[in-house]
């Protein structure tokens, strides 16, 4: 078995306390045990976007592999006036993923967007260090059932679908104004029960 | 856009919800943004709503990544880090303002493409810039499934490190195992065992190779073998050491 240097195993621990903020400052510097720090804190997250996009375990390893490769090679170019580390990596991974469905054709597109997908992903596997994150998660997924299921489908079918409005338009039979509505006015309710959560645990 | 009232509502202002969710067609998009300069009531709409938008991925269910997953993504971000720093780029490193000359774009771009095109010389070009003395690039051969690999062994000042490009990744369940072979003896096993990024790059710490003639490369199980299971994949063959 390979012996750790403590050393190594001293600045891993320090790094640990860095946030991720100050972690892509060195990782714009070549830093791999900090790139490493910001793989453990997000790799999860980013494999289940992925997932949930693709909906097939080795499309969605690649294109998690290759965000974060991009991260790597492009840290110099992460601005954090532009938001945080975490939304930055999962909008590589989105616009990645959604780009990977549109080549690889409609039937798994409507797969990916199909209602009641959650039941085909497996049983999830949480540690305590994710409570807090679950606590969001669990008050997100909330406030999508919430929503009227009109509103909810276009959003979902465009965010984890990645069809246009005017193809959701064409599928649902509907105008394309009223999808564009409809995409609206879910937004604009999950910003004002977010916000209402935020006031409360904030 | 024509002059408006400032409480009137922009006729684009619902496009703003499909922008952020990249819901328009490309070109509408492309209109959009161009909009959006010359509108501040949309850029107020976009500023509402793209951070719900940012929130959409945490309502997905926990899904833990594959650990074969990292691993591939920090051989491939460790060998990066190694050719940076095996060229000396630490020793003279520019003021934190300047950007970097390794992060400019034709060398990362340079990386990228050597490194998909597996033009393994790299290694010894950068090594070479490093000006060690005692480096030593010692090129080996990809065999059978992987007779397209670019293989090289470094060894500088007592350390050792095999890299590979265009190497196909291991089968599902298995991955790729660094074996010594003395004189005439069975090969003996090591605990350097690797995978490979998509690409096809990899790298991996060989132990001391005093004595060692020859050093191979099988595909084992993963968590590795005690003797080899299958034929050797690389072959990179030593002077005596």
């Amino acid at each position: 078995m390979p012996l750790l240097r403590r050393s190594s195993v001293n600045s891993k621990e320090k790094l640990r306390k860095l946030a991720d903020e100050e972690l892509m400052e060195r990782v714009a510097d070549c830093d791999a045990d900090a790139f490493e720090v910001v793989l453990e804190r997000h790799a999860d997250a980013a494999f289940s976007l992925a997932y949930r996009i693709c909906g097939r375990r080795s499309v969605a390893e690649d294109i998690a592999q290759e965000s974060f490769l991009a991260l790597w090679r492009s840290g110099a170019r992460y601005d954090r006036a532009r938001g945080s580390v975490r939304t930055w990596t999962l909008g590589i991974v989105h616009n990645r993923a959604i780009d990977a469905l549109r080549r690889s054709g409609t039937h798994d597109r409507r797969r990916a967007s199909d209602e009641g997908i959650e039941e085909t992903l497996e049983a999830p596997e949480r540690t305590e260090d994710q409570a807090v994150e679950n606590a969001v998660s669990s008050e997100i997924r909330g406030a999508l059932g919430e929503l009227p299921s009109d509103q909810r489908k276009v959003i979902e079918l465009a965010y984890f679908g990645g069809f246009t409005h005017t193809e959701i338009a064409s599928m649902l039979d509907t105008p394309v104004g009223t999808v564009k509505g409809r995409m609206r006015l879910g937004l604009q309710k999950l910003r004002s029960q977010l916000q209402g959560w935020q006031a409360v645990s904030g | 856009m024509n002059p408006r009232e400032p409480d009137s509502t922009c006729m684009n202002r619902d496009d703003a919800a499909a922008y952020v969710l990249g819901a328009l067609e490309h070109d509408e998009h492309e209109r959009f943004r161009e909009h959006l300069a010359g509108c501040a009531q949309c850029r107020a709409e976009v500023a509402e709503l793209q951070p719900v938008v940012d929130e959409l991925p945490a309502s997905v269910p926990a899904t833990t990544a594959p650990k074969e997953m990292r691993a591939r993504i920090l051989v491939t971000v460790r060998s990066e880090a190694q050719l940076l720093d095996a060229a000396g780029v630490g020793a003279d490193r520019p003021a934190k303002s300047a950007r970097p000359w390794y992060r400019r774009n034709d060398f990362v771009l340079g990386v990228t493409a050597a490194a998909s095109a597996g033009v393994a010389a790299l290694v010894a070009v950068l090594i070479a810039v490093g000006g060690s003395s005692h480096t030593k690039v010692v090129p080996g051969e990809g065999i059978g499934t992987a007779r397209t690999a670019e293989v090289s062994l470094t060894r500088r000042d007592g350390h050792s490190e095999l890299v590979v490009r265009r190497m196909p990744q291991p089968a599902l369940g298995r991955i790729y195992e660094v074996w010594l072979k003395r004189g005439e003896s069975e090969p003996q096993p090591t605990n350097a065992l690797f995978s490979v990024t998509n690409g096809g790059s990899g790298a991996v710490d060989v132990p001391s190779l005093h004595g060692v003639k020859e050093v191979l490369v099988t595909s084992e199980p993963t968590g590795g073998s005690l003797h080899p299971t299958s034929a050797p994949v690389i072959r990179v063959a030593l002077g005596s050491a």
